[in-house]
């Protein structure tokens, strides 16, 4: 029987780690994208595209990474 | 930013308790064989993780290639259904040789031999990774989606080989049980309905792997895309900042470029 233990551990265990990868990978990647979509809508501190600074916390950005 | 479908997690589900029930029956409700003893309980779990990764996974691989290539279907999402289903592939195409392997030793008394069947099984894991290879090189979306596309073609050409090796050469490995010219499978009993099962429960993990794979290979694509636009929005305000050092006039109206849409100009600011 320990050829066949050894077949169904092996293959099991691949197959578990594999799957909780992907849940890894998936939950990891849908984070992400929420930091890069607040990024998108946080202006870049202190700059305008007019190119007019911004005083410190008139930007909207620190209120976003504060609560992150 | 959508979650996974409701539909995902049912099928999770049911691939958990159904592989869950494969193994109980497997292990320890059907009988021994006549001739292999307990050695045949790797039937309920080889021939179904080979059935995934030549037929389902390289086969859907295969069909979402070619419907990327062909023009009326062409579309982003079958290059991603293709990618996804290669990397399960993959996976249980290794799966496939050890237990292959493990099932080989003490039923031929060696880990491995050049025999036709495990040979071209290997050359398809090794075509497959080539594929994976090529999805990492640097490319326009569109360029490596028609790459790997063809890739993944060339690669599929392996899998009737696979398939008939057993009958075009003189093998080691047996014959088709249950996939036969006759369509009969040639076991019986408790053992068929195992068998069975077993290939339901690992067809039901495969649709759940490439549906979680598929949505980490969208998420991977968007957070490209939206980390491409925040590095233009801040290139294009790092160059409206220094244009009026430079130039000494500076572009006032922020109608500058693509970056304007990504900055929000502070109200009041004399527009």
């Amino acid at each position: 029987m320990r050829y066949v233990d050894a077949g169904y551990i092996i293959a099991l265990s691949v197959l578990f780690v594999y799957a909780l990868s992907l849940i890894v990978r998936r939950r990891r990647g849908e984070r992400a994208l929420l930091v890069a979509e607040r990024d998108l809508e946080a202006p870049v501190p202190g700059v305008t595209v007019s190119g007019v600074p911004v005083p410190e916390g008139a930007s909207g950005a620190d209120e976003q990474l504060g609560s992150r | 930013m959508t979650a996974q479908p409701r539909w995902v997690r049912i099928v999770g589900a049911l691939a958990v308790v159904s592989s869950a029930a494969t193994v109980w029956l497997a292990l320890w409700v059907t009988p021994p064989d006549k001739v292999q003893g307990n050695l045949v309980r790797l039937v309920y779990l080889h021939p179904p993780i080979a059935w995934v990764a030549i037929y389902l996974a390289f086969g859907l691989a295969a069909l979402s290639s070619l419907l990327y290539l062909w023009r009326r279907t062409r579309s982003l999402f079958w290059d991603r259904v293709a990618a996804a289903a290669v990397e399960v592939g993959v996976v249980f195409n290794a799966l496939t040789l050890v237990t292959g392997s493990i099932w080989g030793r003490p039923s031929w008394g060696v880990w491995w031999t050049w025999d036709a069947r495990l040979t071209s099984t290997a050359l398809l894991l090794i075509l497959f990774l080539g594929y994976m290879a090529l999805r990492r090189v640097p490319a326009d979306p569109e360029i490596r989606a028609r790459r790997c596309a063809v890739a993944a073609l060339v690669a599929f050409v392996d899998v009737p080989i696979v398939h008939f090796s057993v009958v075009w050469w003189q093998t080691l490995h047996q014959g088709a049980t249950v996939l036969n010219a006759n369509l009969s499978p040639t076991i019986h009993g408790s053992m068929a309905w195992t068998l069975l099962l077993g290939f339901i429960a690992f067809t039901l993990m495969f649709v759940w792997m490439v549906a979680v794979r598929y949505r980490v290979e969208v998420l991977s694509d968007r957070i490209g895309d939206e980390e491409l636009e925040v590095s233009l929005a801040e290139r294009w305000a790092e160059g409206d900042q220094a244009e009026p050092v430079a130039a000494g006039t500076g572009n006032g109206n922020g109608t500058s470029g693509p970056g304007q849409p990504f900055v929000a100009e502070p109200s009041g600011s004399g527009r």
